[in-house]
């Protein structure tokens, strides 16, 4: 699609807050709402002192929206649909083999071989989408593919308990993954990776030809894409506090709406992980209010499909309008 | 012709791939090319290749399809539940094609209309297909399949002295037609043509909207055609029949050498690849794996498989 450029002279006038308008959608508008309704119908859920359970319900859903982004981010059909699979592989591996056959239950450990999981298999996909070509939606078919059948096949059925400390990421420190997670995206932001980042996505072409070396930058995006997957994956075993195969791949496409949601263009170049986030928590707590209505999972369903249409139609028609104003088609 | 055009290459490859898999099956395993084992294998193949009929013309387009597996889970539920409370069965397929063409025709209308990615609106519009179809059937779904239809598809069938049924002799029938359609009618060159260059292609009078709505529409109602003749070969209808064709349906257009770019492909080499993967999933179920390894050496089988021929064209060549 067309490329968005944001050195224009037009764009320094637009204030700042138009300017997020501009890149989340219509996100921050239904959170804002969906909030009120939630804290409306059940304060007690939404109260201070609940925040942490709160938030570590809602983190997996987050982390992996924010796992999704950079690889989207990249451009030329750039996808990591392996989020949700990294994330049960993760939860098998850390579960199963290193806390209950090895014994290893310390903080580093666990958190370190989270990451260089997420991060080996993000770098498998870098290959396999950068280097050798694949077109990335069927290359991390393959991983997820590969990921599933072998988590099933070491995990069969769910089982097995976590320490302490990762139980309580899921509860009163819920805060801690997912501000460690914002803290290295805006350290990579400040990076000139970032606008590489977002010139190979906006115009691959492009950057080539100004000298950026894409193919490198697509790579290391899979690379964050996995390590964030990683993380995201520990804060799943925090919430369910066990070994489960079958939660992790729910997650992938889920996680793609809410990026889509969020207004991270799924042809690259535009969006951020802010966005992304946005995205994920409307999707939770649309689920939350319909959940407290009783309605059943089938019209949560339904809700869900819709608002994720309605929303991004939306984001399209303003994006028109807004083009319009500045006289741009 | 000398040289086979990188096209053909692509399909004649995905083909030998197949008949190397058979073979190899064929020693590795006894009864691998048995009459029952072959009229399942042509029986579940015309499955996936009619499923994945309308993933290639939207592939080709330069869209992708993600609404087909709620497509064939709501064509599973309706058609059961309908003809289950006594509606005559043709009169039953008619709507319920019908209606997925409308579901189809909507995903292609707004993806194209509002310039969005597919993937996400065919993703959300399939999730509220299925959704109502649960909330309708209150997550248990009734009724029954016909005979008629489950003779069509049933393993054991023949037609006069073809020992298959007689999906397989309409498949191959369906097949040629699609590839004439997309050879030789103004449609398939419309679709070439928007695919490989969607700027270039409304300046031919190309209506975007219009091919988009269409093909869209067309995917849907094969994916309609799809739940139908599960319904037949499993009998009773089950909601999520159709999640299996969810990456299948691509990766049978992909290993076919349909660049998922758009513009370029055919039909023949999604039929090749239908092929190859029944014949990878036959022959990993025969040599003793769990399904669970399946399809992790599945996973593996594809990559492989779409790097020795369905490989990008790196940046600097796109110049």
């Amino acid at each position: 699609m067309t490329a968005i450029t944001t050195s224009s002279p037009t764009a320094s006038r637009v204030p700042a807050l138009k300017a997020i308008w501009r890149q989340t959608g219509f996100a921050p508008i239904l959170f804002v709402v969906l909030l009120a309704i939630n804290i409306f119908i059940n304060p007690a859920r939404f109260a201070p002192g609940a925040w942490g359970t709160l938030i570590g319900l809602a983190a997996p859903l987050v982390g992996a929206a924010i796992a999704s982004a950079p690889a989207i981010l990249g451009g030329r059909g750039g996808i990591d649909i392996s989020v949700g699979p990294i994330m049960g592989f993760v939860n098998a591996i850390v579960v199963l083999v290193l806390i209950q056959k090895l014994g290893l239950s310390s903080p580093f450990i666990v958190v370190g071989v989270a990451v260089a999981i997420g991060a080996a298999i993000g770098a498998l996909n870098g290959f396999l989408a950068t280097i050798l070509r694949i077109q990335p939606i069927v290359a991390t078919l393959g991983t997820y593919l590969l990921l599933v059948g072998t988590t099933l096949t070491i995990l069969p059925a769910p089982t097995g308990t976590v320490p302490v400390w990762l139980k309580s990421l899921g509860g009163p420190l819920s805060i801690l993954p997912l501000g460690a997670v914002f803290l290295i995206w805006i350290g990579i932001r400040r990076l000139p990776y970032y606008d590489h980042l977002m010139a190979v996505g906006s115009d691959d072409r492009a950057a080539y030809t100004a000298g950026i070396p894409v193919t490198l930058v697509r790579f290391l995006s899979y690379v964050i894409t996995g390590v964030f997957a990683g993380v995201a994956g520990l804060m799943m075993t925090a919430l369910i506090g066990s070994a489960d195969p079958s939660i992790g791949p729910t997650y992938t496409l889920i996680a793609i709406s809410a990026v889509a949601l969020g207004g991270v263009s799924l042809a690259g170049g535009r969006g951020g992980l802010l966005g992304a986030a946005i995205g994920a928590i409307d999707i939770f707590l649309l689920q939350s209010a319909l959940t407290y209505f009783n309605f059943s999972t089938f019209v949560l369903q339904i809700a869900y499909g819709a608002i994720l249409v309605i929303a991004i139609v939306l984001t399209a028609l303003q994006d028109r309008w807004l083009g319009r104003m500045r006289g741009v088609n | 012709m000398a040289r086979l055009t990188s096209d053909q290459a692509r399909v004649f490859g995905a083909l030998i791939v197949a008949v190397a898999l058979h073979l190899t099956g064929t020693t590795l395993i006894e009864g691998y090319s048995s009459e029952f084992s072959m009229r399942a294998m042509l029986v579940l193949g015309s499955l996936l290749a009619i499923a994945s009929i309308g993933q290639t013309l939207v592939v080709i387009v330069g869209g992708i399809d993600l609404s087909i597996p709620f497509v064939i889970g709501f064509a599973n539920v309706v058609t059961a539940q309908l003809y289950g409370g006594g509606m005559n069965f043709a009169l039953v397929c008619l709507v319920v094609v019908g209606l997925a063409c409308l579901i189809g025709a909507l995903n292609g209308l707004i993806s194209s209309s509002l310039k969005l990615h597919p993937l996400i609106v065919t993703l959300g519009i399939g999730t509220i297909v299925q959704g109502s179809v649960l909330l309708w059937t209150g997550g248990f779904p009734s009724g029954s399949a016909p005979e008629s239809i489950t003779e069509f598809v049933s393993i054991g069938g023949s037609v006069g002295f073809l020992p298959v049924p007689w999906l397989v002799p309409c498949f191959v029938a369906l097949a040629a037609i699609v590839t004439v359609a997309l050879a030789r009618t103004a449609y398939g060159r419309r679709l070439f043509a928007l695919g490989s260059n969607p700027r270039a292609a409304p300046l031919a009078l190309i209506h975007p909207v219009a091919m988009w709505t269409a093909t869209f529409a067309i995917s849907a109602a094969f994916a309609a055609v799809t739940g139908i003749l599960l319904l037949g070969f499993t009998g009773s209808a089950y909601g999520e029949v159709g999640q299996p064709y969810l990456f299948q349906t691509i990766a049978a257009v992909v290993i076919g050498g349909t660049a998922l770019v758009g513009g370029r492909g055919s039909y023949l080499g999604t039929v090749a690849g239908a092929l190859v993967l029944t014949e990878i999933n036959t022959l990993l179920i025969g040599i003793g794996l769990q399904p669970s390894l399946v399809q992790a050496v599945l996973g593996v089988v594809i990559v492989v498989l779409v790097s020795f021929y369905g490989r990008d064209a790196h940046v600097r060549t796109t110049i």
